[in-house]
């Protein structure tokens, strides 16, 4: 009986140790799930845009629509809900957070929320921050963080279509903490999934660099 | 420092991903001046540049962002940078008044048009149409684009008659454009300046649903129509160069290895993630690749041998929402980079118990980064193994 017992938890902590050790291997299951798992959502994430009434803003619009989809903004400007990054809060920030010689960066809230997203921010101030990464405080952002260089390589009509998006997107209060305040990592290179969840399941969290 | 280098050599580590390039300060010849050819610009025209930025590049305007007296110094110190201000004096065009342009001086400026032949890099009608010049480098082989004329928007010294006065007299130093000064009177250049305002279009800014509509019809259609160039500008903005060129531990381009791959990504706790030489090389590159398999990888992270890509850093899901049309555009792109060999080494996976010990770091004990960027190319000997800082 005894050697039954032994017998039966050896069998059992071994399963433990084994079902631990494959619930590690395939969490998260970015060599097993099928592609369109990741690319499916990247299509379907962006708010539409039937709510603008005025015809060619629509138009310019949708084109900045595609040119945020395709340049893969949410990589970085994603919000972190329990389950992974949450793309019902399209772009409201916060994903990433990059600790560098000059300072710790977050990704901001691109929504155009009046007190924490983009509303008070003027066209020309967002086109400057897309052109050459220099903020209206003054402060330029690393083009490794955020790459406004590849860009700066947009043309003026591109750059446009995308401002005009963004304000189109709903608005998401979603304060993003001021990120000298956190508590960061200090070893160099590294990046943190920072705010919220610490779920890596779907996580397309893109650091460039 | 990012684009104009520690030094103001104008080889800062993101020089090489923009267009037009940053300025080169230590040879003290700049393309936006008031001055004659050949002549240094003088620090109304510096402090200028700073305070409105140059339009159509990276170069952004500070005049809100730091004092007068700061752009005064900042323009100080870039003269200290050329032994030319130490020595020249700016010799400054001698430009008569500005006169009221005219339906009569925009005609004859179409004249002064055909004959200084202008159409030979910008083209019968400004946009580039009928041109025969269309590819362009500096004095310093860096790749330039003629301007678009109609889009004054994008004119680096101001879309003004009294702007492009200064550009056809005095020539844009280190680039083709030459000074007119000596083929064309006064007169003739104010009419060319006033015609060359005429040509601007409509911003997208400010035009209806209609035009909108065949705005972007067109731009369409002149993608198709040249899908290199196309996919030249997808690759550019998308920032492709950002990875697939490996960097010194200053990072800067390796010279020579514009996208041919061998930037080295430790993603935690996968393994090492290569960039891929994009370039068109057979043996190690793109070459033997087949546009579908391009359009894979592109689309759905898988290798041309099978081997499946993470979600990241390379973005491939993002990439899948492109275009049909912009597929082919980025892939015929592609295939018009001249080869590189640069033989990179696959993905290769971290050793399974190490493996584990990394997700287990990562998931219980949150506390590695995902990634993590190492400088060199690892096609050859010597990559380094101390990370770069972001």
């Amino acid at each position: 009986m005894k050697t039954f017992l032994k017998w039966t938890a050896g069998i059992v902590l071994v399963l433990a140790v084994a079902g631990f050790l494959s619930f590690l291997y395939f969490i998260p299951p970015f060599l097993t799930a099928a592609p369109e798992t990741f690319s499916g959502p990247m299509m379907t994430a962006p708010p539409g845009l039937s709510g603008i009434a005025d015809p060619a803003e629509r138009a310019i619009a949708d084109r900045g629509r595609y040119i945020v989809m395709r340049n893969g903004c949410i990589g970085c400007h994603a919000t972190n809900g329990s389950q992974g990054p949450d793309l019902t809060k399209y772009l409201a920030g916060g994903g990433l957070k990059f600790q560098t010689p000059k300072g710790t960066f977050v990704s901001r809230n691109l929504t155009p929320d009046n007190d924490t997203g983009l509303a008070k921010r003027t066209d020309d101030e967002l086109k400057r921050v897309l052109r050459s990464g220099v903020f209206p405080d003054g402060h330029v952002v690393p083009y490794t963080v955020m790459p406004w260089a590849d860009l700066s390589n947009w043309t003026e009509e591109d750059r446009h279509a995308v401002v005009v998006y963004l304000r189109h997107l709903p608005a998401v209060r979603h304060q993003i903490p001021d990120p000298d305040a956190t508590p960061s990592i200090t070893r160099p290179g590294a990046v943190e999934q920072a705010y919220g969840g610490k779920d890596y399941g779907v996580a397309p969290a893109v650091p460039v660099e | 420092m990012e684009c104009h280098g520690t030094a103001g050599q104008g080889d800062g580590p993101a020089a090489h991903l923009l267009t037009p390039r940053p300025r080169d300060f230590t040879l003290g010849r700049y393309k936006i001046r008031s001055t004659e050819t050949g002549s240094i610009p003088t620090d109304a025209d510096l402090v200028r540049s700073v305070r409105k930025g140059l339009y159509g590049s990276a170069m952004p305007g500070w005049e809100t962002l730091i004092s007068d007296n700061d752009i005064s110094d900042v323009v100080a110190f870039v003269k200290t940078l050329s032994p030319r201000f130490a020595s020249e004096t700016p010799k400054e065009i001698a430009a008569g008044p500005q006169p009221v342009s005219s339906p009569q001086s925009v005609r004859r400026g179409y004249g002064v048009y055909q004959t200084l032949q202008c159409g030979k890099c910008h083209g019968s009608d400004g946009r580039g149409t009928g041109a025969t010049a269309t590819t362009f480098e500096d004095d310093w082989r860096q790749p330039l684009r003629a301007a678009d004329l109609t889009e004054p928007w994008t004119f680096h010294g101001g879309p003004g008659a009294q702007d492009l006065y200064m550009r056809f007299s005095g020539g844009m130093s280190g680039t083709p454009m030459p000074s007119f000064k000596d083929s064309a009177s006064e007169n003739a250049m104010w009419d060319l300046a006033n015609y060359v305002v005429s040509l601007a279009r409509k911003p997208l800014w400010r035009m209806n649903a209609r035009e909108v509509a065949d705005f972007y019809a067109r731009e369409d259609a002149e993608a198709r129509a040249n899908p290199v160039k196309r996919g030249q500008y997808l690759v550019d903005t998308i920032g492709c160069a950002l990875c697939h060129s490996p960097v010194d531990e200053h990072k800067r381009l390796i010279p020579g290895l514009k996208m041919a791959g061998g930037f080295r990504i430790h993603v935690e706790p996968f393994g090492d993630y290569p960039t891929g030489n994009l370039t068109s090389d057979k043996a190690t590159g793109l070459g033997n690749w087949t546009d579908d398999e391009i359009k894979r990888v592109l689309t759905r992270g898988i290798l041309k041998d099978g081997t499946r890509l993470l979600p990241y850093p390379m973005d491939w899901p993002s990439f899948s929402t492109l275009k049909a049309d912009d597929l082919n555009a980025i892939v015929a792109y592609l295939r018009s980079l001249p080869p590189v060999s640069n033989k990179v080494p696959p993905p290769s996976r971290t050793f399974l118990p190490l493996f584990l010990w990394g997700k287990f770091k990562l998931l219980v004990l949150g506390s590695d980064p995902p990634m993590i960027f190492y400088p060199g190319n690892v096609g050859s000997a010597g990559a380094g193994r101390q990370p770069l800082e972001p």
